[in-house]
């Protein structure tokens, strides 16, 4: 079956930023004009939602935005809510955190992001089990790439991948901490930048492949990949070369070189480093010399939502054959030469390069293109072996206690970022630690021949919980950076990563129930000869619960 | 000034996780960004914010920070020219 589908096609579409429903807000970056405005309520430069849609009664703001969303979709491509052949794919960062506020200790189950999930199948009648990603920055890019390899594997006909994020006091805050935050609209790669601006945005993209529900030009996802920089969980790469390998991964998937594309819509978040990596990334790719453009200074950094918007946004450009402008920017201030639109100009190739990094160290990259390419040979089958297995024991001690005797017990040099870690990644690194002891992985792979896929149902929200707890307080010096780099699940995969020199894949799926997602996608990326080897299976910790139950699979 | 130096270790290895450090193991004079404790840009974050709770002491950025961050030493002097 699965050697039948031959392409991706993007489908229709649906999205609300800062500057309104899609056709608002394509006039409005076509006219140059920001959606970015001074928010008296958070009291900073944000990209809040324009034209607000009235709440479906009982339901929380981003369950009603996101319905909506995936209802336009469905009526036009006249499928019905409960039509089995498509697949509801939600990537979010923190869902409907709102529910968190005022949190004393049990945490209501509105906050769990597949309850979100599951809100928009019930009130859709969608009939297939929706599949939750939450991967920091890269999660809308995260989702579109695992649609992507769910469907040429033949899972669905149709998949709907929903971005969706809300900017309130928990990622304000968050943000603050890390000194992230512009007080003017954000300038991507200019001299003059100082930081990112936040955006909330809503968009939902079907991906099909059936011809006759592609969008107008035919434009189709022809290759992505996804990388961790194994190097920082919250600082950027200093030599870009995370991002580097997941464009030229994504190209190679496509069957494509460098020379063949004619626009990158990057990340570019307008943060020093960001912006600075990802010059270097671009030059390493040999992409220095193509045009390339951010979106962020006309609706903001929208986090979870930003890889499906700004890619519904960047397959518009190919459609009219334009680069957009980079609004904020006027003077290059990044070490490595690239050629930032700084106005509307025409493509000579319509092919894209769509990127984004995030939290963790993770990277991702994915190629639209409108031209015919030379079909991609398909890769031999592999057997694929289940290696290790490893299941941190239960204990009657408290967490930490535990742990910190489980880490001692691992023998290693001691590592000082292990106490500063949440209790999920200690709790992940010594069960990777456990897990790999007698099947090293270097030097028998190379480091982006391993990837890590796992799953749970709380997120993060532990680490949610009590940087929660510390915006409840309003502390005039504000909250603790350390917390709010943990309110993120794939933070701990990164911790992994950087331990063991993983880059790899790295995809955080959220299941109500075990890793039956994850290990399912595990198993996809090795038969397909993404990876050589996969750590898989669930990571769980939450109250003083935790189950950490890790598989290592190997292509044979 | 001594006490103050050893206040200042005191809130570094509580707030920055410090395990099995005792202030006696920190040089006040030594890099504190060197390998020995292994901090990083978000322990940096962390001390501007220990130096605002407890001192009153204000720092925008790292980079403004760079030179002040360089000891315990240096912080404990930048806390007595700016404390409130």
């Amino acid at each position: 079956m699965a050697d039948e589908i031959k392409s991706i096609y993007l489908g229709p579409s649906s999205l609300r930023t800062a500057l309104g429903d899609r056709k608002a807000t394509l006039k409005a970056i076509l006219a140059n004009r920001t959606g970015l405005g001074y928010d008296a309520q958070l009291g900073m430069p944000l990209g809040r939602l324009a034209d607000e849609e009235p709440t479906i009664e009982g339901e929380s703001r981003i369950v009603s935005l996101i319905v909506r969303r995936v209802e336009e979709v469905l009526h036009e491509a006249r499928l019905e809510g409960d039509d089995p052949s498509w697949q509801l794919i939600l990537s979010t960062t923190k869902g409907n955190i709102e529910a968190l506020q005022g949190v004393k200790d049990t945490i209501s189950e509105e906050a769990f992001l597949h309850h979100t999930a599951e809100r928009v199948q019930e009130l859709i009648g969608a009939v297939r089990s929706p599949i939750v990603i939450s991967n920091a920055c890269i999660s809308g890019l995260s989702a579109l790439i695992v649609a992507r390899r769910l469907m040429k594997e033949g899972v669905c006909r149709h998949a709907v991948v929903v971005g969706a994020d809300l900017v309130g006091e928990f990622i304000a805050t968050g943000f603050a901490s890390f000194k992230s935050l512009s007080e003017e609209p954000c300038r991507p790669y200019d001299a003059a930048r100082d930081g990112l601006t936040l955006g909330e945005a809503v968009a939902a993209l079907m991906l099909t492949t059936d011809e006759a529900l592609a969008d107008e030009g035919m434009v189709r996802l022809d290759g992505g990949a996804v990388t961790n920089d194994a190097n920082h969980i919250s600082g950027p790469s200093r030599t870009g070369d995370g991002l580097y390998y997941a464009m030229t991964q994504a190209l190679e998937e496509a069957g494509l070189e460098a020379e063949a594309v004619g626009l990158v819509n990057t990340h570019g978040t307008a943060t020093l480093y960001n912006d600075e990596m990802e010059s270097k990334a671009l030059f390493l790719a040999g992409l220095d010399q193509t045009p390339m453009n951010s979106l962020k200074g006309y609706i903001g950094h929208t986090l979870g939502a930003s890889g499906v918007v700004e890619t519904i946004l960047t397959a518009d450009q190919l459609r009219a054959g334009v680069a957009f402008a980079t609004k904020g920017f006027s003077t290059l201030g990044v070490p490595c030469e690239v050629r930032v639109s700084d106005r509307i100009q025409p493509l000579e190739k319509r092919v894209a390069v769509k990127t984004a990094s995030g939290f963790g160290g993770c990277n991702a990259a994915l190629v639209l293109s409108m031209e015919r390419t030379e079909e991609q040979p398909l890769r031999p089958t592999v057997d694929v072996k289940e290696t290790a297995t490893y299941t941190l024991p239960q204990s009657e001690r408290p967490f930490a206690e535990f742990i910190r005797e489980e880490y001692r017990a691992l023998g290693e040099e001691k590592n000082m970022k292990f106490y500063k870690m949440s209790d999920l990644s200690k709790g992940l690194y010594v069960a990777v630690a456990n897990l790999l002891k007698g099947h090293e992985l270097q030097p028998r792979y190379t480091s982006t021949e391993v990837a890590v896929v796992l799953a749970n149902s709380s997120s993060s929200l532990e680490a949610d919980r009590e940087h929660q707890r510390l915006v409840d307080q309003h502390p005039a010096e504000g909250t603790s950076p350390a917390v709010f780099v943990y309110t993120l699940p794939n933070v701990a995969m990164g911790e992994v990563c950087i331990r063991h020199k993983i880059q790899g894949d790295n995809t955080f799926f959220i299941e109500r129930e075990g890793a039956v997602v994850a290990e399912c996608y595990a198993r996809i990326l090795l038969e397909t000869g993404r990876a050589r080897a996969v750590i898989t299976g669930l990571a769980e910790k939450l109250d003083e619960k935790w189950q950490l139950e890790l598989k290592l699979l190997e292509a044979k | 000034m001594e006490q103050l130096i050893l206040e200042l270790k005191e809130h570094l290895i509580e707030e920055l996780n410090l395990e099995d450090i005792t202030p006696e193991e920190i040089d006040a004079e030594a890099p504190l960004f060197g390998d020995g404790l292994g901090l990083d840009s978000i322990d940096a974050l962390e001390i501007i914010l220990i130096l605002e709770k407890n001192y009153g002491v204000r720092l925008a950025n790292t980079a403004e920070a760079k030179p002040v961050f360089y000891s315990v030493k240096t912080l404990a002097e930048y806390v007595m020219q700016n404390r409130k």
